[in-house]
């Protein structure tokens, strides 16, 4: 069934990434634009770079990309992980031993 | 499928360098094509500060071009209204620990001077009314009003996005496999995947791989990939009104041999950068490694930036890390990086090589590659970076 413009205009304001608050039309704007990696779309809309470095949107990213692109769902790796694996304060290395 | 064969010029490397000559270039009405071997933001550009840091730049010519290339970002601010660009001038200030670092900081300061940068030397007193979080250790501080900051990622989408208002195209997923001379004096570039186009000019933008580019013309271009740590934090209140260096980060730029020399546990360059983005976060750097091009993040590294991050601003011990990231810095031999064209390969040229200074000197390096390109006459003071100045240890053959 069809929906209501009022109903589609709502959708597209559903936030993908919580952390930095981007909406789904920011992430299909920028897949138009060229941008079709996880990387790719996190580097212009900041998707997946808050708290949670991408654990929640990220996958929802890449199926937003292959759908939108064609390119299979396989074929899209996920945003490079890097240290650390949770947000962790700075003290945490005080009296710690040289790495 | 690149959808035309022949252009007027291809630029290898869609980093922020690479991104800033197809702009320029495109801006003076030429067809321009960028190859870029990774995706956007993949490579040096998007693991970096942000910093168009003045203080930290050598009198001469990098702080002249420096005052320049400042300017054009200012006008970009002003000219493209439809792009944030994060851009901010909140002043910079270098942490002095020790009474050598003051006296050696003392006269780099009155060079700057000397040489038209506004730049003070703070007592404590009075750095401490900028930077009430900082530790105590530190006996003086410097302070410009004009070093300034900028989002990469945000210019470099602005290129891309003008590049191709122009007619420009951008591929990037697309390494080069060779580039060869051909009998009418145009270049052909052939792509790992099989395509070929024909340029009459050829820029090589690589950054840190520029190297490998030059080694396909048979050129020598001595650039070594440092590599540069940096922690992200979370996002939070500012931390002081300025974005803040140690003296050691002037000292590991500007003479590393003293940094090594001095031993010190110092393995990896570690000095201190402290700026906080226009989204909140602040970026903590950072290493100078020579490590190949091993991009991972080392543990050594991460802890190193952190305790010092806490030693000097005691009140971060309680503000969480979210990122580290780690980017390759393209350093010359001499400090100054590369740009003009090759002597024995007319038509092609090299803009790579800005080590720690890529984001501050990006719109000039574009800006004079176009005009070097156009065939502008130019300021004789443009030869100290030719590519023409090193002296191949052995000839290649490419």
């Amino acid at each position: 069934m069809d929906k209501e413009p009022a109903e589609e205009v709502k959708e597209k304001e559903v936030l993908i990434c919580r952390c930095e608050e981007v909406s789904l039309a920011d992430i299909e704007a920028a897949i138009d634009e060229g941008f079709i990696t996880v990387d790719d779309v996190k580097r212009r809309t900041r998707a997946g770079m808050g708290l949670c470095q991408g654990r929640t949107c990220g996958k929802q990213v890449a199926l937003l990309i292959s759908k939108r692109t064609g390119i299979p769902l396989e074929q899209l790796l996920p945003s490079t992980a890097r240290s650390p694996v949770r947000p962790e304060k700075m003290g945490i290395f005080e009296g710690e031993p040289d790495a | 499928m690149i959808s035309r064969q022949s252009f007027d010029a291809v630029i290898l490397g869609a980093g922020i360098i690479g991104l800033a000559s197809a702009y320029y270039l495109g801006l003076r009405g030429k067809k321009v094509l960028v190859l870029e071997a990774g995706g956007f933001g993949h490579g040096s550009s998007g693991a970096c500060d942000d910093m168009i840091l003045l203080q930290s730049k050598k009198p001469g010519i990098n702080l002249q071009l420096s005052f320049k290339s400042l300017e054009l970002y200012r006008q970009m601010v002003r000219d493209w209204a439809d792009e944030e660009l994060d851009f901010l001038n909140l002043g910079g200030m270098i942490l002095i620990q020790t009474p050598e670092e003051l006296t050696i900081m003392e006269e780099f300061v009155q060079q700057q001077r000397d040489n038209g940068l506004d730049v003070t030397i703070l007592d404590k007193k009075e750095m401490k009314k900028y930077q009430p979080f900082v530790s105590d250790q530190f006996i003086a501080s410097t302070y410009s009003s004009i070093d300034s900051q900028v989002s990469p990622f945000a210019v470099m989408r602005g290129y891309l996005r003008r590049i191709k208002q122009v007619g420009g195209l951008i591929r990037f997923y697309t390494p080069v496999k060779g580039i060869k001379r051909g009998s009418s004096g145009t270049w052909a570039v052939e792509t790992r995947s099989g395509e070929t186009v024909s340029s009459e000019v050829v820029v090589n933008a690589a950054g840190a791989w520029a190297g490998n580019i030059g080694h396909m013309v048979g050129e020598y271009i001595p650039i070594t990939p440092k590599k540069g740590q940096l922690v992200i934090t979370e996002k939070v209140p500012p931390v002081g009104k300025t974005n803040l260096w140690s003296a050691r980060y002037m000292v590991t730029k500007l003479r590393p041999d003293l940094v090594q020399a001095e031993g010190s546990g110092n393995g990896i360059g570690l000095s201190f950068s402290f700026t906080r983005t226009g989204d909140g976060n602040y970026l903590i750097g950072s290493t100078r490694e020579k490590a190949g091009y091993v991009k991972e993040n080392s543990y050594e590294a991460l802890q190193a930036v952190i305790r010092q991050a806490v030693d000097f601003i005691p009140t971060l011990r309680q503000v969480h890390f979210i990122r580290t990231i780690a980017g390759f810095r393209p350093a010359t031999e001499d400090g100054l990086f590369i740009l003009g064209e090759h002597a024995d390969s007319p038509g092609f040229f090299t803009a790579a090589g800005h080590e720690g200074d890529g984001i501050a000197l990006a719109p000039i390096t574009g800006k004079i590659l176009s005009e070097m390109v156009c065939g502008d006459s130019l300021g004789e003071e443009l030869t100290q970076l030719s590519p023409n100045r090193f002296q191949p240890k052995e000839k290649i053959h490419g």
